[in-house]
């Protein structure tokens, strides 16, 4: 008998198909229709150049720290990608070129790699770029544009001297918040319908309730996420808007609360391990988003409710669950 | 149909339909054998026999004073060759008594059974298994008279057979549910007369339908309770605490057996073998066994002697159709690779599996996906104990319970980041036991 080569490994000898490129490319898959829709219903010319750089603004920064730190390129776990996906869908249309590449920077840079990069970092990258964006150019980050035949009638757009491109408007949230929760009523007929489907103001990506859950269904059937931590998120959040005696329907549908839930509150990294600590983590998130909205200054408060409950996680993840044959924990 | 099953776990792909439909082939005898002194979980062995001392089929040509211990007959009649040091599957290297065949077939036979099982005194029994050589033979090769002599104080009111056979590739214990059912169920009796059992259970995953269908027919008016558990398809099944929770919702302790709550567990073919022995008075000598995998030209599953070497088993199964690359003893969740064919079948071994490739997951850092929580299915924190392992915490591992791990794989198996995580708990293990005996 010839010679055999022979191998030794430790068991087990099987392993799963499921890699971790292979997961990050499930979520940027998820996160598709959502992006399909937010450039069909801005336009390519408000939408694309944020969703593009913001993209490449993460992955291009990931590549540059590696090479600066020299360590081995880690771009093809397709995290920054990810990232960059979530950063750009959660921009408002038609921002500054230079938002999207300083948030990713800030996304990149300090929310990840400088905690070690991919697994290691304490907050949700994409959050953290949007949280320092918000904080520093405020004004940018509200300001809302929109497609004039969106917010004017074709009798009203004859009424201005020139045609014009892009018009600004303003969102249900932020509406909300400078005349108060009876107005957002008032803007018209089916504001709940409206908002599900995503014909209204807001952040590129997160506009259509509809398309982001569809998106989410997905990486459920793909096992690539798990439902706990967006259903209590959804609990917390509407607890608070009852408490508030606000609808609960309209504050899960208006501005980021669908894509915090499913998409930003659902990271792996920046999220709890055992199933009890997503629970506490998705309804603690769910529940601050309310009260920022409610209570605070600014009109959302999905970044901010996130990130508080990802400093939270560390605490979270000592809790044990019951010992295999011990009756209580 | 209910399938009873237990929490969290995996599901495979099973990869059994190769070889489960295929019968049992007798192996003829080969024209040596080797026997390590160590077949079993417990204290090694002292040889009984002296370099060429001719010795009979079925004579005790092992044995040691420690109740943890199984002795070890000759499979064969022929003539000590030599006890020397020999190629281990499980151990590296360890001392064994070869034996050359003389081909004239002398047996040396204990008494058999009368066939009222239930009149028979417990103590009989279990010196019965004891000389039998009987250990476990799902893989653990624990010594089965021992799981069979509650301890003081303690009751035993279920009796498991464990036909879950959850490995992937492995169909040896499929074959004998089939074939050698009427043997299985009398030393399912010897076994459950002997522990002092009130009912017994036969656990079969629904992957074996056919055995579940045949086994429950067999039942009929059995002389005691007994009735088949069909469980559900999912790893690890096969594990004691597991199966037990399945079956009868009950949780073993930590650091607990069986026994503690009432059970005992066997495998479906330790109870087969010793039903043969109860009829033809023959201990265990040999055992079946599957050989599969993507690269060997003849699959199945076959009755072997025990001690036979693995290269005589290639050449039965004529060879090999591409160079194999691994070579597991066991299934592929928990089995040992192989660095050479000179390695003899022992009482543990489940088959033997060739394979053409050794792929290797690539590894990413720990991305806190959860999934090794999610089916770790002793609810423990598997990337939390990798990494004190990594960093020689075991002070903390032992805090966070790395004991409690029953060394199944399925975190290693849904990593997707390819972390050798059951590995890294198996060392942390090691450790902390090492610590506990009082060494540095």
């Amino acid at each position: 008998m010839e010679e055999l080569r022979l191998v030794t490994s430790a068991p087990p000898h099987l392993k799963s198909p499921v890699t971790v490129p292979w997961i990050m490319q499930q979520v940027v898959f998820a996160l598709l229709p959502a992006a399909v829709w937010g450039v069909v219903f801005f336009g390519p010319r408000l939408a694309l150049p944020p969703l593009v750089l913001s993209v490449l603004a993460c992955v291009g920064f990931e590549a540059l720290d590696c090479l600066a730190f020299r360590r081995s390129l880690t771009v093809g776990d397709w995290s920054a990608v990810v990232t960059g996906m979530l950063l750009g869908l959660s921009l408002p249309p038609g921002c500054p070129f230079w938002i999207p590449l300083v948030g990713g920077g800030v996304a990149i840079l300090l929310g990840k790699q400088m905690f070690g990069g991919i697994g290691q970092n304490i907050f949700n990258p994409a959050l953290v770029g949007r949280a320092v964006l918000l904080i520093s150019w405020p004004k940018i980050m509200a300001t809302w544009y929109v497609r004039p035949a969106f917010v004017l009638q074709p009798a009203q757009a004859a009424t201005y001297a020139t045609p014009v491109d892009v018009v600004t408007s303003a969102t249900p949230l932020g509406i909300v918040k400078a005349y108060g929760y009876p107005a957002v009523w008032e803007t018209g007929p089916n504001l709940l319908f409206r908002l599900f489907l995503g014909l209204i103001p807001g952040c590129i990506g997160e506009i259509s309730a509809l398309l982001l859950l569809l998106g989410f269904l997905y990486l459920l059937l793909r096992k690539v996420v798990q439902w706990d931590i967006p259903l209590f998120y959804a609990l917390g959040l509407s607890l608070v808007a009852l408490l508030a005696r606000q609808n609960p329907l309209f504050h899960l549908f208006a501005g980021g609360a669908i894509m915090g839930a499913c998409f930003m509150a659902t990271d792996y990294t920046t999220s709890p391990m055992t199933s009890r600590g997503r629970m506490i983590f998705g309804f603690g998130a769910g529940a601050l988003t309310g009260i920022i909205r409610w209570l605070g200054g600014y009109p959302e408060g999905v970044t901010f409710g996130i990130l508080t409950m990802n400093a939270l996680v560390p605490l979270l993840d000592r809790m044990l669950p019951r010992r295999f044959g011990v009756k209580k924990a | 149909m209910k399938l009873r099953t237990f929490p969290q776990g995996v599901f495979l792909p099973h990869h059994k339909e190769d070889t489960a439909h295929l019968p049992i082939v007798r192996v003829p005898e080969p024209s040596r054998v080797v026997l390590p002194l160590i077949q079993h979980a417990g204290a090694p062995l002292k040889p009984l026999v002296n370099k060429g001392d001719t010795v009979k089929r079925g004579q005790k040509i092992a044995d040691a004073d420690a109740f943890v211990a199984a002795p070890v007959h000759a499979p064969l009649s022929g003539k000590v060759a030599g006890i020397e040091e020999w190629a281990h599957p499980t151990m590296g290297k360890f001392q064994a008594i070869v034996i050359e065949n003389d081909g004239k077939g002398e047996e040396e036979r204990y008494e058999p059974l009368p066939e009222t099982i239930e009149d028979l005194e417990p103590e009989r029994l279990r010196v019965f298994v004891r000389e039998g050589g009987f250990v476990g033979l799902g893989g653990a090769a624990f010594p089965t008279h021992v799981k069979l002599s509650p301890p003081q104080g303690k009751s035993i009111d279920s009796f498991i057979l464990n036909g879950a056979e959850c490995e992937p590739y492995l169909t040896c214990d499929h074959r004998v549910m089939l074939e050698r059912t009427e043997e299985m169920l009398l030393g399912l009796r010897i076994m459950v007369r002997a522990c002092g059992a009130k009912r017994a259970y036969i656990g079969i995953e629904d992957n074996k339908k056919d055995c579940i269908d045949h086994v429950a027919n067999l039942l009929r008016n059995f002389p005691i309770p007994a009735e088949v558990v069909p469980l559900r398809t999912k790893y690890p099944q096969g594990s004691e605490k597991h199966l037990i929770l399945a079956i009868l919702g009950r949780e073993v302790p930590p650091g607990g057996l069986p026994l503690d709550v009432g059970v005992v567990v066997n495998n479906v073919q330790t109870a087969a073998a010793l039903g043969r022995m109860a009829r033809t008075g023959l201990p265990l000598v040999e055992r079946v066994i599957t050989l599969s995998g993507d690269c060997l030209n003849k699959r199945g599953n076959f009755e072997v002697p025990l001690g036979m070497l693995l290269e005589d088993l290639v050449d039965f199964c004529e060879g090999f159709t591409a160079p194999p690359r691994k070579i597991i003893m066991g299934g592929p969740m928990t089995g040992i690779t192989q660095v050479s064919l000179a390695v003899p079948v022992i009482k543990g071994t489940s088959g033997f599996l060739f394979f053409r490739n050794a792929p290797k997951k690539r590894e990413y850092p720990c991305i806190r996906c959860g999934r090794c929580v999610a089916h770790c299915p002793m609810r423990l924190l598997p990337y939390l104990l990798g990494r004190l392992a990594e960093e020689s915490l075991f002070a903390e591992a032992e805090d966070n319970r790395v004991l409690d791990c029953v060394e199944c794989g399925s975190c290693a198996y849904v990593c997707p980041a390819g972390i050798a995580l059951v590995h890294l708990l198996k060392l942390a293990k090691f450790e902390v036991m090492r610590r506990k005996r009082g060494g540095k």
